[in-house]
């Protein structure tokens, strides 16, 4: 009897590998053999011009005497924006989004073309939404201004992009107006898929609504709002082509994409491009590794 | 008495919701109205709304400078390239995943999915150097193998959440009636699963066409889509809002109508496997 069994498990396994190579083939063709590359590189003093003269230089990248990416004051300047932009805009989007997709659970006529509506600024590239709010937040033409000074909230004209103390925040309200719909989706989603029988006992008990919403809604959605938020703080880290539309290479926005790019082709230092994004690399995977084994701990608890 | 409370705040929430949507939507609206102005009355201040003189002049402006046709065939052969592919090693990854797991399944999707966490700067120089050695750069080869592997991932996994819900007993009772893996994969399998294949493919399609980083990095002039035609107009210095807005607009117009229609499929698809 067990032979068979033993004999059906390894046909089986044989079939999930041959289903499963051209898969794991071009995967590890573009995540694992170019990843490798950008390490080796971080080690010599590549420059885009002449790539073949490369020479292996250990860790002078990251560590010299005249000067590696960790004694880059813009290097750490850019840590800290990307960390500042991924905290302040994922914490909106889930708040916003949180109350939005409460709104679209409610049942009410067209539903679902307000549903469409939102999701359009999801569903367009960002080049395109990132020139629009540059032209929208202009400081002689842009609409907002002139909206802001005819309701008197502003006295003169704002630099919204260039100011280096508002150019930060710019970039997160148009990752809010861009992404906070996707967020709102994701949770209607969670909270289509929760019994109704525990909403109607707590309004026969006369429960006010916030309190149904702290101390049901809100743990039954846990789950799912997770993940979710998990996935956007990995978008936030990444982010660059929004800033890089709207601000350029400015110190004041410039994340760890951003440096690095520039690095690789403004400056061509390959070497030296290199280094930052594997310590990039290193920052997300650290990130990825620590958001594992806080669900698996919590997940084990319960 | 309880019906009208809720009625009274069925009303206010109905209110809140399109005001909400109207705001989203304005950048979006404040486009489509530019891209009918003189490039005069697209700087007025105070702006004007709806009075002025409409004119198709910045869409022919635009058609002239550069040729709109070439760049939109470009983002659907793209788009449409990279999603085929995509289905021809996805479904049968996929099918393994949910129809044959092993004990290592689990890893090999956490695996898979991480190589969506790369930052596309991280992996720029290996990859142009790759395209240029392969001869590959600005061709439609070299851009589509990318866009493919770089939403490989998410189209695996979403097949994967939906082959999960579909009983293994239908695919067993045609194995034994002789159909091979193949064959149940194309004849079984396909059809049934032919709502979370459009969502796939409809997200694909949408990822594809938005991509910006790859498409103005390996491509110059052969193979550039849409994007990179909005990226020409690189000096919003210059006083061309009207001209850069048709342009954005002809540049979404597809993508925007194709969602609007698929919008329920589209929802489905992007909410499935977050919350499975």
């Amino acid at each position: 009897m067990a032979r068979p069994q033993s004999e059906l498990l390894r046909a089986r396994t044989r079939t999930a590998w041959l289903f499963l190579a051209p898969m794991l083939i071009v995967l590890a063709m573009v995540a694992g053999w170019p990843l490798l590359r950008t390490i080796w590189f971080s080690f010599t003093d590549a420059n885009l011009g002449k790539m073949s003269q490369a020479k292996f230089i250990g860790f002078e990248n990251y560590y010299a005497s005249f000067g590696g990416i960790l004694q880059d004051p813009d290097w750490w300047r850019s840590v800290w924006n990307t960390v500042w932009f991924s905290v302040v805009s994922v914490s909106l989007e889930t708040v916003l989004g949180m109350i939005v997709a409460l709104l679209l659970n409610v049942d009410f006529r067209g539903r679902g073309f307000v549903r469409a509506a939102v999701l359009v600024p999801w569903a367009i590239p960002t080049i395109v939404s990132a020139r629009m709010w540059g032209w929208m937040l202009h400081d002689q033409f842009g609409i907002i201004n002139d909206m802001l000074e005819r309701a008197h909230l502003i006295s003169g004209p704002v630099a919204w992009t260039a100011d280096p103390h508002l150019s930060m925040w710019s970039v997160v309200f148009v990752d809010v107006w861009k992404t906070t719909s996707f967020m709102a989706l994701l949770i209607l989603a969670g909270l289509q898929l929760l019994p109704s029988d525990c909403y109607e006992a707590a309004r026969v008990d006369g429960i006010s609504p916030i309190k149904v919403f702290f101390r049901v809604t809100l743990p039954l959605i846990w789950p799912a709002l997770v993940v979710a938020v998990v996935f956007r703080s990995l978008d936030a880290l990444r982010v660059f082509d929004l800033i890089y539309v709207l601000t350029s290479s400015a110190k004041e926005t410039m994340t760890m994409s951003v440096y690095a790019r520039q690095q690789l082709v403004d400056f061509q230092q390959v070497g030296y491009g290199s280094a930052a994004a594997t310590l990039l690399f290193l920052i997300i995977a650290a990130f990825t590794a620590l958001t594992l084994i806080a669900t698996r701990s919590r997940a084990s608890e319960g | 008495m309880a019906r009208k409370a809720t009625t009274s705040r069925r009303l206010v929430m109905t209110f809140v919701a399109y005001t909400f949507a109207l705001i989203l939507f304005f950048p979006i609206l404040w486009m489509v109205i530019t891209s009918f102005k003189s490039e005069a009355d697209a700087i007025a201040l105070p702006p004007k709304f709806l009075f002025f003189h409409w004119t198709l002049a910045n869409y022919i402006d635009v058609q002239a400078r550069n040729n709109y046709w070439r760049f939109a065939f470009n983002s659907v052969a793209l788009s449409f390239g990279s999603t085929v592919l995509g289905l021809i090693v996805g479904i049968p990854a996929a099918y393994a995943f949910a129809f044959a797991p092993t004990k290592n399944t689990k890893q090999i999707l956490l695996w898979m999915l991480s190589t969506k966490m790369m930052p596309a700067v991280g992996v720029l120089v290996p990859i142009y150097l790759l395209l240029l050695q392969f001869h590959l750069l600005d061709t439609f080869t070299g851009l589509i193998l990318i866009l493919f592997l770089s939403n490989l991932p998410i189209m695996i996994w979403m097949l994967y959440t939906y082959f999960k819900e579909i009983p293994h007993e239908i695919l067993e009772a045609s194995r034994m009636d002789g159909a091979s893996r193949w064959k149940e994969i194309v004849y079984v399998l396909s059809p049934m699963a032919v709502p979370g294949i459009a969502s796939t493919v409809l997200l694909n399609i949408i990822l594809s066409w938005n991509e910006t980083f790859w498409s103005l990095n390996v491509t110059n002039i052969h193979a550039a889509p849409l994007t990179a035609f909005i990226a020409s107009y690189s000096s919003p210095e210059g006083l061309f809002w009207a001209k850069l807005s048709a342009a954005s607009t002809l540049a979404v117009a597809p993508i925007v109508l194709l969602g609007w229609f698929s919008q329920r499929q589209l929802v489905r698809g992007l909410t499935f496997g977050a919350v499975k």
